[in-house]
């Protein structure tokens, strides 16, 4: 398994925030949610062009000639079709024996790729896997929507997965709850609300601002939702394969924001020092954060060759997955 | 638990140490109680009283009082 990152030019900071909300106490967010900066697409710059910029690094050196499967996960695509992982196929120049298909999912999205990644190899489908989660939720913000404009960052990852791969990659749990869906949502602009013509933002009672046409996020309720699922969820993906707690070398949960992470590592009795959480430079990433985060530990040597990693997605849906995967 | 050690725990868990929080103190006209301070309630009885609050509980409710209503009286004494 190889991973490469990308991460758009555009940096926003805290005191960018500052800068544009002069009374908004933004030194407050590094603190709160553990974030310092994020990275942004810039205009026109999109989900499929960062997908790209990941895909050609973690191919850099590989034979393209090899990849016969593209999976992409966004929720920021280019058109409602073609599908972008189809254009994707053409910008990089991979055989036409490509298969290649999007899925739309996020925060659980890598989890779920590497299932579906997973059950490809197994069956004989595919042989070498490129894998790639982009995201630009930036583009699904209201400008007046500080709050989620401070915790969300755009980002890309890409993973390349062959038939060798197959016995690192565990037992998987995943699950699924629609009656979230009005937790964390983009109303209008697809088929059962069009665009509204005028995106006046509505003021939320948390204080964070959205249109129709723009991400309204609970985020009590989405603590809610984690608190009540990602403790068992842990529990089962570790029964399904056998191991412990303790048996595990490093865990890495979805980056939401670190107030919300720490809460979870307590709860679930993670000890701190084989836990991931920072998101300090980057921002919630969504589907992306997990790898991110892998590149970092792989980075730091917190993750070595034979590393039991404990990886778990969870959020809008509501959706959750997780596994075991052995570095 | 006692009413001044919920008082207590609940100042430190939402971070207020400028604010005198007490039963009638009306979070809504804290400007520091927005959605990551909900989180942080919600967190804070999750962890002190094992219950569950939702958003709309909470969106609904104004003072501390409020909140201790919600929490259940029958787990406050003094």
């Amino acid at each position: 398994m190889k991973i490469a990152c990308y991460l758009p030019e555009i940096i926003f900071t805290n005191s960018d925030f500052e800068r544009e909300f002069p009374d908004w106490n933004a030194s407050k967010i590094e603190e709160k949610v553990g974030i310092r900066q994020r990275h942004l697409s810039a205009k026109g710059e999109t989900a499929l062009d960062m997908a790209f910029q990941a895909s050609e690094r973690v191919l850099d050196g590989e034979d393209k000639g090899t990849v016969d499967f593209i999976l992409l996960c966004t929720q920021s695509p280019d058109y409602f079709l073609p599908t972008s992982a189809c254009i994707l196929q053409e910008k990089l120049g991979l055989s036409n024996k490509t298969g290649a298909l999007d899925y739309n999912l996020g925060c659980s999205g890598f989890i779920y790729g590497l299932a579906l990644a997973k059950g490809l190899l197994a069956a004989g489908i595919a042989t070498r896997i490129l894998l790639i989660m982009s995201e630009t939720y930036s583009k699904h913000l209201h400008p007046a929507d500080r709050a989620n404009r401070s915790i969300f960052g755009d980002g890309a990852a890409a993973i390349l997965l062959d038939i060798n791969d197959l016995p690192h990659i565990g037992s998987f749990e995943l699950g699924t709850d629609g009656s979230g869906k009005n937790n964390l949502i983009v109303e209008a602009g697809a088929m059962r609300k069009p665009c509204v013509s005028e995106s006046v933002a509505i003021a939320n009672e948390d204080g964070t601002f959205h249109s129709p046409n723009h991400l309204y996020m609970n985020g009590p309720e989405i603590f809610n939702f984690t608190i009540e699922s990602v403790p068992g969820l842990v529990s089962s993906v570790l029964q399904k394969n056998n191991l412990s707690l303790e048996e595990i070398d490093y865990v890495i949960f979805h980056q939401a924001n670190k107030y919300m992470l720490e809460y979870l590592r307590k709860k679930i009795r993670i000890p701190a020092e084989k836990y991931y959480n920072n998101m300090l430079m980057t921002g919630n990433t969504v589907s992306a954060t997990i790898p991110i985060a892998m590149v970092e530990s792989l980075e730091q040597g917190k993750i070595k060759p034979g590393s039991k990693l404990l990886l778990v997605g969870f959020g809008v849906g509501y959706s959750w997955g997780a596994v075991v995967i052995t570095w | 638990m006692k009413k001044e050690e919920f008082l207590r725990l609940l100042k430190e868990a939402l971070e207020f140490q400028d604010i005198d929080l007490q039963t009638a103190t009306d979070l809504r006209k804290i400007e520091a109680y927005d959605s990551m301070a909900v989180m942080a309630v919600i967190a804070f009885v999750d962890e002190n009283f094992s219950k569950r609050l939702t958003a709309k509980q909470l969106a609904a409710i104004s003072t501390v009082g409020d909140l201790m209503e919600l929490i259940g009286m029958e787990n406050f004494s003094g």
